[in-house]
């Protein structure tokens, strides 16, 4: 790996935690519901959730596991300062459902779970079709999470639109 | 098949050079030339290559080609031989023994350092003999159409292995899609000073 890889270990911590953290936020405010151009879609962030705060030998690390309304341990870790480390994250559309966890610092996609896919063939049938489904529905549970990765960067970069929505993540995290 | 497991862990790159037609009229000889080598009658501890991805005993694409639709799919094979620790001991043991009790003086009966790293290396190769490589497969698609490439697994010695492989095999090198190069292939090269000269947001304020 080179040296540039490393270099950008930093800023991927910080821009993956801070993604998790204001999705957190975000599905909550909306409802779950995100806008893909005409389409839209549902994201949830479910019972697993993992904070992450401080550095080096003072980092500490909260993970909960349960129902919505017994996550408040993780909020009560955001309120300090935490930030959102990895997430257990349902999306849906249509009636089908994906669900994976995210590592905030190299998005790393473990446990993804897409809609069924029938693997038998029938005779005729394309052998490579459920290679193609598959790889379908997951390129598309990853298009929904770039597609809200990159509206957190167009947020978290301009001067104007960050502090305004610190402001209603704020309202949020002390309205709980 | 890893992909179509209850549940898959992914990581993904992106392709950092211009992928020409050429090679990838020659990506399914490339991928032969690295093919897996069966390591079922040497001793060695490991071996890995690529195999077909329907089938893992397949190294020579007889079952179906990598190409598949838009994506080229192929397996990562990695066959390594494990000598359990405790095995290793007791029979360390055994042979250190054996040796001392071969000099009749049992004055002189003492072990050299040298002797002591030689026996462990040939009860090592012994072993190892011995025992059957373990397979494990680890499927990769490439997206022709993005150049995306995504491999069925998360670990670190995994995708070291796999990243150095593509790159011997392809002569392309993959930059893995994290929180920051994800931002920067989105946002542009204009975008990289901001990106670099990022400072952590205190959200509680």
């Amino acid at each position: 790996m080179s040296e540039g890889l490393y270099l950008s270990e930093r800023e991927s911590a910080i821009l993956g935690q801070e993604f998790l953290t204001w999705l957190w936020f975000k599905s909550e405010h909306e409802g779950g519901r995100f806008k893909a151009g005409d389409e839209w879609f549902e994201v949830y962030m479910e019972q697993r959730v993992s904070v992450e705060g401080g550095s080096g030998d003072g980092k500490e690390v909260a993970t909960v596991a349960g129902p919505h309304a017994e996550m408040r341990e993780a909020r009560m870790g955001l309120s300090t300062g935490k930030k959102v480390n990895r997430a257990l994250l349902r999306l849906a559309q249509d009636g089908e459902e994906w669900t994976m966890q995210l590592k905030a610092e190299d998005f790393a996609y473990n446990s993804v779970r897409t809609p069924k896919v029938d693997t038998r063939r029938e005779q005729g049938e394309d052998p490579d079709g459920m290679w193609l489904e598959k790889l379908y529905l997951l390129e598309k549970c990853i298009g929904f999470m770039d597609l809200l990765y990159r509206q957190f960067l167009e947020v978290r970069l301009s001067s104007i639109k960050w502090p305004q929505e610190l402001k209603a993540f704020r309202t949020w995290l002390t309205a709980r | 098949m890893a992909f179509f497991s209850a549940s898959v862990s992914l990581s993904r790159y992106r392709i950092m050079d211009d992928v020409n037609d050429q090679l990838l009229r020659e990506a399914p000889e490339r991928l032969v030339k690295h093919a897996f080598q069966d390591i079922d009658h040497t001793a060695d501890e490991r071996s890995f290559g690529w195999v077909c991805a329907d089938d893992y005993l397949d190294s020579k694409w007889k079952a179906s080609p990598p190409e598949k639709g838009h994506f080229l799919i192929f397996s990562l094979r990695l066959d390594t031989r494990r000598v359990q620790p405790a095995v290793f001991k007791k029979h360390v043991a055994i042979a250190e023994r054996s040796y001392l009790e071969s000099i009749e003086d049992p004055d002189k009966r003492f072990m050299p350092k040298d002797r002591k790293r030689e026996i462990r290396d040939q009860v090592m190769l012994k072993l190892r003999a011995r025992a059957l490589p373990v397979p494990a497969v680890f499927e990769a698609a490439w997206d022709l159409r993005t150049h995306t490439v995504y491999l069925a697994s998360t670990n670190s010695k995994v995708r070291s292995l796999f990243e150095d492989l593509f790159t011997l095999t392809f002569e392309l090198a993959l930059e893995p899609l994290t929180p920051f190069f994800l931002a920067s292939r989105m946002l542009g090269e204009e975008a990289l000073p901001r990106l670099e000269s990022l400072e952590p947001t205190d959200f509680p304020g």
